[in-house]
């Protein structure tokens, strides 16, 4: 952004994010009101913007504007969609039986096939592929570790898959072949679990990055040194506060 | 030594926390770039892109709210980029209500950015309630689906869903998720049926979970987070808000490794106090 | 009465259930044709729970004001950014944006939601850097084998890794493609058994605890 004057609006906006943002990092310090203070406002915002959300798409377009051309399907869904909201009334509240019901049977009947088709034949189709490929020199088996569709690759996920099968298997008892089966499993699982730990740490430090590119933004003159001002300012404030409660510990 | 162990096991985690923050800062404020390698899964999804002829519809569905938005809003701009110097017809929506805005923005400024004119070359649905239902309802007619865009413009007769009446009609689509609501539901409940070709993008957290679905070839192609985005954005050739962030994610990366490392090192310096393993 | 509250919802559930997992096999125009206009209606009722899981938060934070629980305070400060968010959101017409624009609502999302949502979240790089300091110990071969592909990882999925050690690459790559996605497709094969199951029984009464509880249930 270059350092011309900003609208007002911006400047005013950088403030307002970036003192709710060291608001919620001050609880690395420890927790504080001016956490709670972030917390609540987060809460408290999201849901505002939720309830303006679902009463423009769903009341307005999916429902009054239907209605309005005269098509009065809808109100099948705001009757079932009624009868949900019976649960605040104790002396009604068995009509929601009927809207979950709706609601459930709907979802469970949906789900079945596609679950089997997508999650179980598929998967199972692509574990069991031909260890053995036609090529200019016959019959081979892929030894190229780098390629996972070669053979070796291919014995190595069915091991894995089978053998983790087999370790969440509890009606059997692991012994014998069954002990050998289920510690490869548990070894597959945790390089499984040890890969998600290294994507979960890139995931979270690329959220910090985030945040951490618009402080500095923001630390910018453009936007009047806004960090580092409120920065200072909630260092003094967390710092006023311990001092608060330690005097207050004291007397007591 | 063990002395020494024993303090630097117990020390005060707040100053781990600020050795975070300063591996975070100083790759950003003295960035020193270094080259990005493209993985095969993020190549697929460039190459689908790269080859669809010009006035194909491709669906980009905002499937992530404002947390995940460093790792996901990256994968966005490159993908749409990408897509509008293709001349594809972009159709945004999302699942997420908390996204919606967020989701409009980023399409509004890179359309503006690439001369591209709502209605006629890209259109941004917004978010609608369901879910799967939503998915299932846009299979079966996308304009009830969405009878009016995110700007309240009816969806009949826009030139750019000309010919598109079901997610049939969808050449490509891809699902930026931050969670359950995205790929896994958009496969399961969309391309399953209505046969469309299908790609991910999606945060570290969940992109593990999806390599089965990689492996099959139910997603052609996959773009793990913030990494991801760098490595497509060096496909297109546009360095960005991702390629920036590579240096900070090195750092905090090693940062990390250190921290494991040392931490076994103490423990097992302590560890010959007691004679035993733990 | 008892037909009404036990019976029917049970019968309402089959009907539905078995109806809408027999539609995914008949292409017939009257079958698609009732998939859409159910679809359509579940989108409706979708917004319906959304405003019982709002209306639920509300009944929470108003009783802590009531009773002037300990930190009912910020219970008002939550009511508050409700209060403003949706007078603000509705004098805006629900739109972020108006000619190229932005609106109140907008602002009140870019700098107010967005910062918050994506702090809240970011904190936790923080902690799992405390926590891998201080708990991943290799206390036992598993866990070394863990932490070995943990290390392996984070090495090869960032430019300096692959700079310092271009094998890390390579072995991410074959970790993430054969071993992560055979542990991956297992889990998720079971898990999608599973499920399965539970829709079953959901739809042939087995399981009822979506009714409520109670003792007519």
């Amino acid at each position: 952004m270059s350092e011309a004057m900003l609208p007002t609006e911006v400047v005013l906006g950088a403030w307002v994010a970036t003192g709710l943002t060291l608001f919620i990092y001050s609880f690395l310090y420890k927790d504080n009101p001016l956490f709670k203070l972030g917390e609540h406002l987060y809460v408290g915002v999201s849901i505002g913007y939720s309830v303006v959300l679902v009463w423009y798409t769903v009341f307005k377009r999916l429902v009054w504007e239907e209605l309005n051309r005269g098509n009065y399907e809808p109100l099948v869904g705001v009757v079932i969609g009624v009868l949900i909201l019976t649960q605040f009334f104790p002396k009604v509240s068995w009509l929601s039986r009927i809207a979950f019901a709706f609601i459930v049977g709907f979802g469970s009947g949906v789900s079945i096939p596609r679950a089997v088709s997508s999650y179980i034949l598929k998967q199972i189709e692509d574990t069991v592929n031909p260890l053995l490929t036609m090529g200019a020199d016959g019959l081979s088996l892929g030894l190229d570790l780098a390629s996972p569709q070669s053979g070796v690759n291919t014995i190595i996920l069915l091991v894995g898959v089978v053998s983790v099968l087999f370790y969440f298997f509890f009606s059997v008892e692991h012994t014998g072949p069954g002990m050998v089966t289920a510690r490869t499993g548990i070894y597959f699982l945790m390089i499984a679990f040890g890969a998600a730990f290294g994507y979960t740490v890139m995931s979270r430090m690329s959220l910090l990055i985030g945040r951490f590119r618009d402080l500095i933004t923001f630390s910018g003159a453009a936007y009047g040194y806004a960090t580092l001002v409120l920065l200072l300012i909630t260092v003094l404030s967390l710092a006023g506060w311990e001092l608060a409660v330690r005097l207050k510990g004291g007397e007591e | 030594m063990k002395d020494f162990a024993r303090r630097m096991v117990a020390i005060d985690r707040r100053l781990i926390f600020l050795l975070i923050a300063g591996a975070t800062l100083l790759p950003l404020l003295n960035p020193f770039g270094l080259p990005i390698k493209v993985s095969p899964e993020v190549q697929a999804v460039y190459e689908y892109i790269e080859d669809l002829p010009e006035g194909s519809v491709f669906l980009l569905s905002f499937d992530f709210d404002p947390s995940s938005k460093p790792e996901l809003e990256p994968q966005a701009v490159a993908l749409l980029r990408h897509a509008f110097r293709k001349n594809l017809r972009v159709i945004g929506m999302t699942h997420w209500i908390t996204g919606t805005s967020l989701a409009d923005g980023v399409v509004a400024t890179v359309a503006a950015e690439m001369g591209k004119e709502r209605g006629k070359d890209y259109v941004f649905l917004g978010w609608a309630p369901g879910g799967y239902a939503l998915i299932i309802s846009m299979g079966q007619d996308l304009y009830k689906a969405f009878p009016s865009d995110y700007s309240k413009t009816p969806t009949r007769g826009m030139p750019v869903l000309e010919g598109v009446r079901t997610l049939r009609d969808v050449n490509y689509m891809i699902s930026l998720a931050a969670g359950g609501a995205g790929i896994e539901m958009w496969y399961v409940f969309g391309k399953d049926k209505y046969r469309f070709e299908m790609g991910g993008g999606s945060t570290g957290v969940i992109a593990p979970g999806l390599y089965p679905f990689l492996r099959s070839g139910q997603i052609n192609g996959l773009i793990g987070g913030l990494q991801g985005a760098a490595e497509y954005e060096t496909l297109i050739g546009r360095k960005g808000m991702a390629v920036a962030g590579m240096d900070a994610q090195s750092a905090t990366h090693f940062v990390i490794i250190i921290l494991v490392v040392l931490c076994n090192v103490f423990y097992f310096a302590l560890r010959g106090d007691k004679g035993r393993p733990r | 009465m008892i037909f009404l509250k036990r019976q029917l919802p049970l019968a309402i559930t089959f009907v539905m259930g078995v109806a809408f997992a027999l539609q995914y096999y008949i292409p017939h125009p009257v079958s698609e044709e009732a998939i859409t206009k159910v679809s359509d209606w579940m989108k409706i009722i979708s917004g319906f729970a959304l405003v019982l899981g709002i209306a639920s938060v509300f009944h929470v934070h108003a009783v802590k004001i009531r009773r002037q629980a300990p930190g009912w305070g910020y219970s008002g400060v939550l009511f508050a950014a409700i209060v403003v968010t949706m007078v603000v959101g509705f004098w805006s017409g629900g739109e972020s944006k108006v000619d190229g624009g932005q609106t109140s609502f907008g602002w009140l999302y870019d700098y107010t939601m967005v910062p918050l949502q994506g702090t809240m979240f970011s904190i936790l790089a923080f902690f799992i850097a405390s926590a891998a300091y201080r708990a991943f110990r290799a206390r036992s071969r598993e866990a070394s084998v863990l932490l070995a592909a943990a290390v392996v990882v984070m090495m090869g999925r960032v430019p300096l890794g692959q700079f310092l050690l271009p094998w890390t690459w390579d072995i991410t790559q074959w970790l993430m493609n054969v071993l992560n996605s055979a542990v991956r497709r297992a889990i998720l094969i079971g898990v999608s058994m599973g499920s399965v199951a539970l829709s079953l029984k959901i739809i042939l009464g087995k399981e009822r605890s979506y009714l409520g509880g109670g003792k007519d249930q």
